[in-house]
């Protein structure tokens, strides 16, 4: 099968028919963002109509000089002593439609820059509650490029929507209300082709938004496709796949392509019939102005050919509006696909929040009881099964299993990292569902299976966790964690900057900061995954001390990948296909003559167990 | 941990010197339209032709008003009603061949060059992907290809249809009046030193908001990565303390931009009534003489030729950045494309099969 089989399927499978009724509803949620702004949509109204006004006045008041100024000699003599006053109108009125215009653009995009930061702020805070398992299965940069590549798109609509379209309105009614007085017949045959162009404006977006929209979908397809490509481009040269790579990308590529060029067809068809249909509409007012046309040189004639002037120039006006419109239009598909992309994570379910009755609890002793656990990522399959066990308040549990255990799950329902399905989970008796999900987490020391440190100072990863520890505190869960030498060993010390532009740690020395941090807040419990897989055996050494004098009073759960941890621990409990095989001490255990046993033997015969050597937990 | 694809990348890659020169660059990418070679003639010629009968509208009008409408010469109607019938349908045509077969020549260069890319990119070292490197290289056939695709669909046609209609306008309106052909372009000097001199510092501006906007993403992107650790320290609300402080500077700078990118608009404009005033002054003086040296038809298409060669020329300065980013885009996408292949496969013929 081609690796691209499921993309390719994918863009077939996109339909052009829907998405005019989604796009109707994602605009008005959009409108839901503008209700925080009504002094820039009041500002932006006014002035819009302001500039209109002013729009109007020039080809108004040129007219009022071939009427009145330039006459008709010699039977109307010319009176040029009006003209430096119509100039100046025409020049005043030019100034305050420059100075509205730069207003109207300037409130305008503020209020977009408000209304984008807004959307983004909900899309923060909105990932910032999803739980573990959203993340497992959504990429980073995934989620960082809907908030700013996606978000642009909107951006580009949200800057100039409101103005344009109060623009082609305000402008009609306008230029309308000056000629229907003057000529409502005329007015009649110059307007007799907008319901047209109307019409075709509409019909335009109707049938190229889905198309649009397609293009827009599948090219968001295409990027993670190469990125995949690129970051994965090892393996594929190992498995040979690179032909099937390109051959997949072409096949995706050409539906791209072509529906592209679909649209520009449509496109090309409706977009130049507006203008030309303005145009023809002109011909019809010029020849119905000759046909009326009083004795030439006439007052009557002058008038009439100055307001004949007057009706064309006003046509040629409106293709400004129509044009805009149509090119907002554009950007809204665009803006549609791309809030689409940023709402989708927005509005994906929490599956992990505080219940209603949660409040503030204090884990006084620390101990752990499991009732008839059972979880699964997927409904209908558990990975952990029906799991009771009981951990009495500071004693430490290594938690031993293969590669699909459920270790790492086990541990991560503690602090809610995600819910269980049935049974429950007490500390000191209460159910962790009743406590706040912050005040649970702030408790419970967690160190992850992934080594991750912020860019900052030492000092600040190590106090993330209580952003408001003393340098004591810092430091003495620095020695805790056996670092606290090394840290010292450096010429800024604590200070010293670490992540991208800081200096490179190795693995154990990151693994120990993140003791650390899971120490400074002094928590009555922990919780530790795989802290020791990559690691040689003199780090190793150093990391085993640091959890021993971090995990001498707390309650303490430790995945064991080795078995110098094993050693230290009060219990063992051995988990096997989401289910707990055996649960005691060292002796129980051995006695038992279980999977423990020999795990403990091939442990201490070969140094190196099938099942304690796997790394990565699930 | 956390890796920065693609977006930012690009618009650092920004600031790199380009070592090719223009005409190289496009030489090459009109190699790549020769499969498409008759789509790319017909529709830089109908662009052209298009433009031009787009201007024949004011001159029709002229036409009208001094030799039919105001002597009411009706008759001559018959052959002017016909011909400017022709002229818009003729328009129409045009723009609608013009926007087809520009659209097939971006879509298929753009994704020929696509293609060469993603064959390369199997072939060429792995070095080449050495970490870091990742996020340049996923721009190069994504975000510089879109880059590409979109100059020459929209760009393209618009410099072409820009230059078409200012000379067209120059044109006809030399050849209706020179005198008063010189007093109105008198105002383009002013006009064209203006938009570049300040359209330097909405480009300075608009460099601002982009870094801004990469620090915005650099935050998202490691408050993403380690949000199973914020959220595993409770530590959600500092987190988006951080967020919200880096995002409204990304807001302030993005402001300021607009603002300074808008300000030149209003000279524009004051600048094209100024040239509007200098037409009807003049125009009217012309006209009221004793005898007049112009018509009113004339005048009147002086006013409306004014109004369709100002826009175009202020678009075509603007212009030259998304021409310059462009260029850059084409140079990184060849930069992928001429990579030397250093591990090369055995011919087939000579390739062993493992027994």
């Amino acid at each position: 099968m081609s690796v691209a089989k499921p993309l390719l399927e994918y863009a077939k499978s996109l339909k052009p028919q829907k998405g005019f009724a989604q796009s109707y509803s994602a605009f008005k949620r959009l409108l839901q963002y503008h209700r925080r702004y009504p002094w820039h949509i009041t500002a932006i109204v006014i002035l819009a109509v302001i500039r209109s006004f002013l729009f109007s006045l020039e080809p108004l008041y040129t007219t009022f000089i071939i009427i009145n100024v330039i006459g008709s000699p010699p039977t109307i003599p010319s009176n040029t002593s009006l003209l430096p006053g119509y100039l100046l109108v025409i020049i005043l009125a030019g100034i305050g439609y420059a100075i509205t215009n730069f207003t109207l653009t300037y409130v305008h995009g503020v209020m977009s820059q408000y209304i984008v930061r807004d959307i983004r702020t909900e899309y923060y805070r909105a990932l910032q509650g999803k739980s573990f398992s959203f993340y497992d299965s959504v990429g980073v940069g995934d989620l960082t490029s809907r908030a700013t590549v996606d978000l642009q798109l909107v951006d580009m609509f949200l800057r100039t929507w409101l103005g344009t379209v109060l623009n082609a309105v305000f402008t009609t009614i306008i230029i309308i209300s000056i000629i229907l007085p003057i000529s409502p017949l005329m007015t009649l045959i110059s307007m007799a082709t907008m319901p047209l162009i109307f019409y075709f404006t509409t019909r335009l977006w109707i049938n190229t938004m889905p198309l649009f929209r397609n293009m827009q979908l599948i090219m968001g397809r295409l990027t993670s496709y190469i990125q995949q490509n690129i970051i994965g481009m090892k393996t594929i040269r190992i498995f040979r796949r690179e032909r099937d790579i390109v051959d997949g990308f072409k096949g995706v590529e050409d539906i791209y392509v072509n529906t592209a060029i679909t649209a520009g067809k449509i496109q090309s068809i409706y977009m130049p019939l507006g203008p030309a249909l303005l145009t023809l509409g002109a011909t019809l007012v010029y020849v119905y102005a000759g046909i009326t046309l009083g004795v030439p040189g006439s007052a009557m004639a002058v008038a009439q050919i100055g307001y004949l002037i007057l009706f064309v120039r006003y046509m040629m006006r409106l293709t400004f509006p129509i044009r805009d419109v149509s090119q907002t239009l554009g950007t809204w598909i665009a803006a549609y696909a791309g809030l689409e992309r940023v709402q989708e994570m927005t509005d994906a379910p929490r599956n992990v929040e505080d219940t209603p009755n949660a409040r503030d609890v204090k884990i006084e002793k620390g101990k752990l009881e499991l009732e008839n656990v059972t979880f699964g990522y997927a409904k209908d399959r558990p990975v952990l099964n029906n799991i009771t066990f009981t951990v009495k308040p500071g004693e430490k549990i290594a938690i031993l299993g293969a590669t699909g255990s459920g270790k790492s799950t086990l541990i991560y329902l503690i602090p809610r990292f995600y819910d269980v399905q049935e049974g429950s989970i007490k500390i000191d008796g209460i159910d962790i569902r009743e406590f706040k999900l912050a005040s649970l987490r702030k408790q419970i020391g967690v160190v992850l299976q992934d080594v991750f440190l912020f860019s900052g100072t030492i000092k600040e990863n190590i106090a993330f966790g209580k952003p408001d520890a003393s340098t004591e505190e810092i430091v003495k869960a620095a020695k805790s964690a056996r670092i606290h030498d090394f840290i010292e060993s450096l010429p800024c010390g604590y200070d010293t900057p670490v992540g991208e532009r800081g200096i490179t740690l190795s693995g154990g020395q990151k693994q120990r900061i993140t003791i650390a941090r899971a120490l400074v807040g002094n928590p009555r419990m922990l919780i530790m995954d795989d802290s020791l897989s990559f690691v040689d055996s003199k780090t190793e050494q150093e990391i085993q001390s640091a959890i021993e004098e971090a995990t001498r009073t707390r309650t303490t759960l430790i995945i064991a990948q080795r078995f110098s941890t094993i050693k230290t621990a009060k219990k063992i409990l051995v988990l096997e296909n989401g289910s707990v095989a055996e649960f005691g001490t060292h002796e129980q255990l051995i006695a038992k003559n279980g999977v423990y046993k020999k795990v403990y033997e091939t442990q201490f015969i070969q140094k190196a167990s099938p099942i304690l050597d796997e790394a990565g937990g699930s | 941990m956390s890796g920065s694809y693609g977006t930012f990348s690009t618009k650092q890659e920004e600031k790199r010197k380009r070592t090719i020169p223009d005409r190289v660059l496009i030489r090459r990418v009109y190699e790549y339209a020769q499969a498409n070679k008759r789509n790319l003639q017909i529709g830089v010629a109908a662009t052209i032709i298009g433009a031009f009968t787009g201007l024949a509208a004011p001159y029709m009008h002229a036409i009208a008003i001094d030799h039919i409408i105001t002597p009411k010469n009706l008759s001559e109607f018959i052959w002017w009603i016909p011909l400017f019938a022709t002229i818009i349908l003729g328009n129409y045509v045009f723009q609608y061949i013009q926007t087809y077969q520009m659209r097939i020549v971006g879509e298929k260069v753009v994704a020929e060059m696509r293609d060469d890319m993603m064959e390369k990119l199997q072939v060429i070292s792995l070095r080449y992907f050495s970490e870091g490197e990742a996020g340049r290289i996923i721009s190069r056939p994504t975000n510089d290809a879109n880059t590409v695709r979109i100059f020459i669909r929209v760009g393209l046609t618009s410099i072409l249809v820009d230059v078409s209609s200012i000379l067209g306008a120059f044109a006809i309106m030399f050849y209706l009046d020179l005198r008063l052909s010189l007093l109105a372009i008198s105002v383009l000097p002013v006009a064209i030193m203006l938009v570049w001199y300040l359209g330097k510092y909405s480009r300075a501006a608009y460099r601002k908001t982009l870094i801004t906007t990469s620090g915005l993403t650099a935050r998202l992107q490691e408050d993403l990565a380690g949000i199973k650790v914020t959220q595993a320290h409770a530590q959600e609300k500092e987190a988006e303390k951080k967020f919200l402080k880096s995002q409204d500077e990304n807001v302030k700078a993005t402001i300021r931009a607009i603002l300074i990118g808008s300000s030149y608009t209003p000279f524009v404009i004051a600048l094209r009534l100024i040239g509007t005033m200098i037409i009807l002054f003049f125009g009217v003086m012309a006209l009221t003489s004793v005898p007049p040296t112009i018509t009113l038809g004339i005048l009147v298409a002086f006013v409306e030729y004014q109004f369709s060669y100002f826009m175009p020329l202020v678009d075509l300065v603007t212009m030259y950045d998304q021409y310059q980013s462009c260029m850059s885009a084409i140079e990184r996408m060849f930069d992928v494309i001429d990579t030397k292949v250093e591990v090369v496969d055995a011919q087939p013929e000579r390739s062993i099969t493992l027994q």
